[in-house]
């Protein structure tokens, strides 16, 4: 699986939707599913699967799957 | 300290706010402040007020430097959060604050639909420039609503505050948002 499949699926998980209802160009403010409690969630799974947390400059790089397929390596 | 500005009465699709008077400190705002999982976020820590020191907060705002403002469920009247307003009159820049007190309200978009009532109306009608919001770095409800409605990411501050909670200093990020920023914002919605 790519970096980007795992960050579909990571997204998905967060907002509780299948992947395939996420689109590829999704970034925050252009998806109503993506919303704030959706977002502590990706995050938290974010830092769950790199296994520390996120610092300051890392968390505030994420709007889109490409950012979080980034921080996934 | 008595008013010394016109108080703010604004509607949204779903929410009434209005500045606040000490009447209306309540018993389930006293139940937020009491309530980590409300106060943490904000790094505030956790406060047992009395009814009288909260009225006694309440009127502390002037509507003029500080602004209480609720955020009402229109349907139901219900108080479910609200804004606390620095205004610089000098600066011309405005600071937010907001409590979501109920939590079932969390997740539903409240924050940026109240806060775009307010934007218009202090961009508008209270001579502001700036507004600016200075979220937590982990507060990452907070962080997403500014980045979603278009806030800028200024800086981040690092170590910068003292956590209530004890232990390491905590990042804060700035965020700002200018009135002609604010104003193609909203162009765009409308198109």
């Amino acid at each position: 699986m790519n970096g980007g499949e795992q960050a579909k699926i990571l997204l998905a998980e967060a907002i509780n939707c299948e992947a395939a209802a996420i689109p590829d160009d999704v970034r925050i403010g252009g998806f109503d599913a993506w919303d704030s409690l959706a977002h502590l969630r990706l995050v938290l799974g974010i830092e769950q699967k790199i296994g520390r947390q996120l610092d300051a400059d890392e968390a505030i790089r994420i709007w889109s799957l490409q950012d979080i397929a980034a921080l996934l390596g | 300290m008595q008013a010394k500005g016109r108080p703010v009465l604004l509607k949204t699709q779903r929410f009434a706010l209005r500045s606040l008077k000490p009447s209306d400190g309540s018993e389930r705002w006293m139940s937020w402040l009491r309530d980590p999982e409300v106060m943490g976020p904000l790094n505030a820590p956790v406060r047992a007020w009395t009814s009288q020191e909260l009225r006694a907060h309440i009127a502390g705002a002037d509507n003029a430097q500080r602004y209480l403002i609720g955020i009402f469920d229109a349907a139901s009247q219900t108080q479910i959060g609200f804004f606390m307003i620095d205004a610089d009159s000098f600066q011309r820049r405005a600071t937010f604050n907001v409590v979501i007190g109920e939590k079932s309200w969390w997740g539903k978009g409240v924050v940026n639909e109240a806060r775009a009532a307010l934007l218009d109306e202090f961009f508008q009608h209270r001579d502001i420039d700036k507004a600016v919001g200075l979220p937590l770095a982990r507060n990452f409800p907070a962080v997403f609503n500014y980045k979603a409605q278009g806030w800028r990411h200024e800086g981040t501050l690092r170590g910068h505050c003292t956590s209530a909670l004890g232990g390491a200093r905590l990042d804060q990020y700035q965020f700002g948002l200018s009135k002609d920023e604010w104003a193609a914002a909203r162009r765009e919605q409308k198109q």
